[in-house]
Formats: C-alpha cells, sequence, structure tokens
C-alpha cells in the first residue's frame, strides 16, 4: 500500500515467528515419531520414522474418547443456551420499558471484568449441598451465567445499528413486543449470535479452572491432559497426541472465524481463558 | 477482517452512540410503564437473569461474606471479623503470592503487548509478505492455555530432550544448562515465557485490525509527500494505532491477573509454592487446603485489584448504558 516495504520486515517477523513455530513443531514430532527415536530430542532427525502407536495407546489405555464427548456437550449445551437466551435479553434491555432495567443492564455488563476465582467457592458449597458435584450441568451453569456479562454488551451493541424504523413499523402493524422481536428483530441477529457463539464454544472448550473443581469422573480434555502429564512415568508421546486432540478443534474454530473473533473478543475482554 | 473489529474498537473506546429506548404509543399504566412490554420483558429476561443470579451474583456476594469466616471442611463457619485478612497479611506464602502476582501480571502484559504491537506495526507495513507468520502467531494463540504449558514442558525438560537446554548445549553455553521449572528463581519466567507465548497474538490481531484500519489516503498521502515507509510507521501507524493498544493493555492485565491454567499445568504453584498468584493461591487454599474462608479472603484481595484496573472500563460502560 505505501510503495516496497523495506526487506528486512518479514525477515525480523519471520525470525521471530520460529521461536513461536518451535514447540508447535516439538509437540506434531513427539505425537508421530517412535519415542526411542526422540530421546536425545524431537529435532534428532536420525533415523526419521513416524508411527501411530502412541495414538493407538492413547486411544485404548485413556478415556479419551469420552472425555472428547464430556467437552462436546460441555461446550456444545453451553454455546446453544448461551445463544439462545442471549438475544432475547439484550432485545428487551435495548428496545423495552420496565423498572430497573438500567440497573440491571449496568450490573450485568460490568460483570465481565469478574474472574472465575470469584464465583468458585460459593458454587462448590452449593453444588455439594445440592448433589450436582461431577453432573455435567455444575459447569454448564456458570459457563452460560457468566457468558451474559460480555454476550449481551455485545449483542446490545449491535442493536445500536439496528434500523428503529423497522421496530416502529412492526408496532404499526399491529406486532407487540414478542413478536416484534421473534420476526423482526431475531432474524436479523445472524452476525452477532454468531460471534457469541464462536466465543463462548472457545471459552467453555478450553476451560480447566471450573472442571478441575467441579468434576471427578466424566472429565473434559484439558483436565484429562492434565492428569496425563500429572504422572511420573516418561509417557511424552501419549500427552503430545493427548494435547493435540485436546487442541485441535478449538483451535481450527479460532482460525476459520477469526474475524468474528477480533470483533467480539475487543467486546468481552478477558478472551482467552 | 479489518471492518467489523475497527468499528467494535470504535464503539469500545469512544462510547457507542444510542438512542432512547423507543416510547409507547399504547396506554401507560401507572407510573408510565406499558403493562405488555413490562410482561414481554419478565419472559425473555427471566432465563438469563435467574441463571446470572445463581452463578454470578448470589456466589459474588458469599465469596465477600465468607471472606469472614472461618471455614474449614464441612464443619460451620464460624464468624472470624478481619481474622483471615489480618492472618493473610502475616502469611509469608502470600506475600510472596503478591509479589508473584505484580511480577507475573505486569511483565507478562508488557512483553505480550509490546511484542504484539511491535509485531502488528511491522505486519502493518508489509500486510502480504507476512502473511504466513502472522498465521503462526495466531496458531499459538488459538491453542489453549492448558495445552501451551503442557507444550513448554517439554520445552523447559531439565533433561537431554529437553528443547532449552540442548539448544543451549548446542551453541557452547552449555554451563547454562538448568532445571527450569525446578528453580523457584527460574520457574516464575519459565512461566512468563509460556503465557507470552501463548498471548502474543491478540494484541497482533488487535493492533494489526486498527492498523489496517487507518484511512489509506492519509498513508498514501503521506507517501506522495515523500515520506519513507518507516517514517510512516513511526508518524502515522503507531500513534493511530494506540487505540489498539489501550484495549489490548487492558484485556492483557485482566486475563494475567486471573491466570490459572498455566501455572496448574507448569508448576502447580510450586517449587514450594514460590510461583503461586492470588487466582491460583486462592484455589490452593481453597481446594487443597480445604480452608475455604482463608481462600475466599485471597480472592476478595484478587478482586480489589481486578476492581483497580477496571475504573475506566466500567466508567465507560456504565455511562454508555443507554
Amino acid at each position: 500500500m505505501i510503495g516496497r516495504a523495506p526487506r528486512w520486515i518479514p525477515l525480523v517477523v519471520g525470525l521471530l515467528s520460529i521461536v513461536w513455530a518451535v514447540p508447535i513443531v516439538g509437540i506434531l514430532a513427539l505425537a508421530f515419531r517412535p519415542p526411542q527415536d526422540v530421546v536425545l530430542g524431537w529435532w534428532q532427525l536420525d533415523p526419521l520414522r513416524f508411527t501411530l502407536d502412541a495414538w493407538v495407546k492413547v486411544w485404548n489405555g485413556t478415556p479419551l474418547a469420552d472425555a472428547f464427548w464430556v467437552t462436546m456437550q460441555a461446550a456444545g449445551i453451553s454455546t446453544a443456551l448461551t445463544m439462545i437466551l442471549t438475544p432475547m435479553a439484550a432485545y428487551a434491555f435495548h428496545y423495552l420499558k420496565f423498572p430497573l432495567r438500567r440497573s440491571l443492564l449496568i450490573v450485568i455488563i460490568n460483570a465481565f471484568v469478574l474472574p472465575p476465582q470469584a464465583i468458585i467457592i460459593p458454587l462448590f458449597l452449593l453444588w455439594r449441598d445440592v448433589g450436582l458435584l461431577d453432573n455435567l450441568w455444575s459447569v454448564i451453569i456458570p459457563y452460560v451465567g457468566m457468558s451474559f456479562a460480555w454476550s449481551i454488551f455485545l449483542v446490545k451493541n449491535f442493536l445500536e445499528d439496528f434500523p428503529r424504523e423497522m421496530i416502529e413499523a412492526a408496532r404499526v402493524d399491529g406486532c407487540g413486543p414478542l413478536s416484534t422481536f421473534f420476526y423482526v428483530v431475531l432474524p436479523n441477529l445472524v452476525t452477532p449470535i454468531s460471534t457469541v457463539a464462536i466465543l463462548q464454544f472457545l471459552w467453555c472448550w478450553n476451560s480447566l479452572l471450573l472442571p478441575v473443581i467441579f468434576l471427578r469422573t466424566n472429565i473434559p480434555l484439558p483436565q484429562l491432559l492434565t492428569r496425563l502429564s500429572g504422572t511420573y512415568e516418561s509417557n511424552f508421546d501419549q500427552r503430545a497426541v493427548a494435547a493435540i486432540v485436546t487442541t485441535a478443534v478449538p483451535l481450527l474454530v479460532f482460525l476459520i472465524f477469526q474475524r468474528q473473533f477480533t470483533a467480539g473478543s475487543l467486546n468481552r475482554s478477558g478472551a482467552k481463558e | 477482517m479489518t471492518q467489523s473489529a475497527a468499528r467494535v474498537v470504535s464503539a469500545n473506546v469512544d462510547g457507542a452512540e444510542s438512542r432512547e429506548p423507543t416510547g409507547s404509543r399504547r396506554k401507560p399504566v401507572a407510573g408510565g410503564w406499558d403493562r405488555a412490554e413490562i410482561v414481554a420483558a419478565l419472559i425473555l429476561l427471566t432465563p438469563a437473569l435467574v441463571l446470572f443470579a445463581v452463578a454470578v451474583l448470589y456466589p459474588l456476594a458469599d465469596t465477600i461474606r465468607l471472606s469472614f469466616f472461618d471455614v474449614k471442611g464441612l464443619a460451620a463457619p464460624k464468624y472470624a471479623g478481619l481474622g483471615n485478612y489480618f492472618k493473610l497479611f502475616a502469611d509469608p506464602t502470600f506475600r510472596n503470592t503478591i509479589a508473584v502476582t505484580l511480577l507475573f501480571t505486569l511483565t507478562t502484559t508488557a512483553l505480550t503487548v509490546g511484542i504484539g504491537w511491535v509485531l502488528a506495526v511491522l505486519c502493518a507495513l508489509a500486510p502480504r509478505e507476512t502473511l504466513f507468520f502472522r498465521f503462526v502467531f495466531f496458531t499459538a494463540f488459538g491453542i489453549s492455555d492448558a495445552v501451551a504449558g503442557y507444550m513448554w514442558i517439554t520445552f523447559f525438560r531439565p533433561d537431554q530432550a529437553g528443547t532449552l537446554n540442548a539448544f543451549l548445549n548446542a551453541i557452547g553455553l552449555g554451563q547454562l544448562q538448568h532445571s527450569w521449572l525446578g528453580d523457584p528463581a527460574t520457574a516464575i519466567w519459565a512461566i512468563i515465557a509460556t503465557a507470552t507465548w501463548s498471548g502474543v497474538g491478540l494484541p497482533l490481531l488487535i493492533c494489526f485490525a486498527s492498523a489496517q484500519s487507518i484511512s489509506k489516503s492519509i498513508i498514501e498521502a503521506a507517501h506522495v509527500d515523500g515520506a519513507r515507509p518507516l517514517s510512516i510507521m513511526r508518524h502515522i501507524i503507531m500513534p493511530l494505532s494506540l487505540p489498539g493498544v489501550r484495549v489490548a493493555l487492558f484485556i492483557n492485565l485482566l486475563g494475567s491477573l486471573r491466570a490459572f491454567d498455566v501455572i496448574y499445568v507448569l508448576t502447580q504453584g510450586g517449587p514450594v509454592r514460590s510461583t503461586e498468584t492470588l487466582g491460583f493461591f486462592m484455589f490452593k487454599e481453597s481446594f487443597a487446603q480445604f480452608k475455604l474462608g482463608y481462600g475466599a479472603a485471597a480472592t476478595v484481595v484478587l478482586l480489589i485489584a481486578v476492581l483497580i484496573i477496571s475504573v475506566p472500563a466500567i466508567a465507560q460502560r456504565t455511562a454508555g448504558a443507554k
């Protein structure tokens, strides 16, 4: 855009990106090469052989498939609930008049600064008393509840640009507040809802703190990975496989939907956890 | 990528314009409210409000309440006044935790945003040539903290297969080989390095977007007037991408204060509790020692730190909430 950029720019950026690439290449090498070939380091290329042994061992020896399914359920249900409930709330806050509207809104949209640490002790006691520990809903409820702090703000921001004439027209044509939402506003909210869905899915999939405290037997992938790494046997090949499986889905989602992610994370803050 | 992001950046930085809620044409009930609207709002809001109250409001209030109680395991809580707080500040582990939290939060944020911003400015000058390299940084960012932590364990391994030690050996600095995660002096820096590696993609993404959103005509005008790429970088791209830097700084400060995953995976807070930040200390006290009141008090300290850095953001959101 400004003539030719100096040659050293791509060179500097490229050199730095090598530092960022090394651990990624390392984990791929560990996962696909026989352990005896990498005793002196994954970068030793003699002999260069590839194997899927570690994948078979992890598949047979650890509850990887179960953890994958648990993660899918937790992230999937949380994302679906947030996708459904957020636009309803954002619409009510933006277009409807009701008592305490502004106070409630201020409390909710400012809660995005809260770290998950702020809620886990009482939730642990509560889940213990109602018998929800080790139940998937013990993580889904806080995933969804905490998401409103940023998701409602994000969708409401989008509604600022929504043409008010359409709302007025619907009203004149006899639409009540609910049918205006379902027939006029909701069909036009695909963009912000998909942004919310992507952020929520990534956050729930990668989350570690809540499952570590609330779940014991049916655990999601990041927690399974930490359990594998916690053993003292040298199972670096199997850990590498578990790491790749843990991160493959969210990484792909992130790389494919980068644009939505950028737009959304600026709104929600504390984007990655 | 830039258009939508830039819109949100400006909305976030300048405070979004907004209009009055729609006036009602129907007959108002007492107090100026429209009953149909209140009923609709109740129907639409109740599920979200209930979940928010159960998952955020109640636990937040109860964390603060519990911080004044002595709660151990299953026994009934005993009121302790400020006892937990006095104990905290007399506890050498906690004082070390405060120091570690400051070191980790400030260093990680400075490194992450600094590197990300410089990269973004450089990439903005040569967007096509650096496309693949940006992809590498974004991939690192797309990998979750827990997995990044695991990847860096293999990097810091003390044996021959540890990447860092082997590298030092190869360039003739073999005497610097070290058990990086086993030594309190280096373990925290290993965690900072990991968090920086995993975080740089976000400031890069944000600052690159805000650099790309600079109007092409400004840059072309400077170019026509004879400005060299480097002075365009120094005098146009760097100052005009500062709003992005501000957002990135805030996001990273918040993120570092709540850090848990990286520490849990890399060191579990060790060796001898030397790498615990506030966010990890409260976990250890509450769920390893089961001193829930004590952990709650540490959480309140964490909350105060979070609130201090969030004052501008909260003021802005509150003023913008129409």
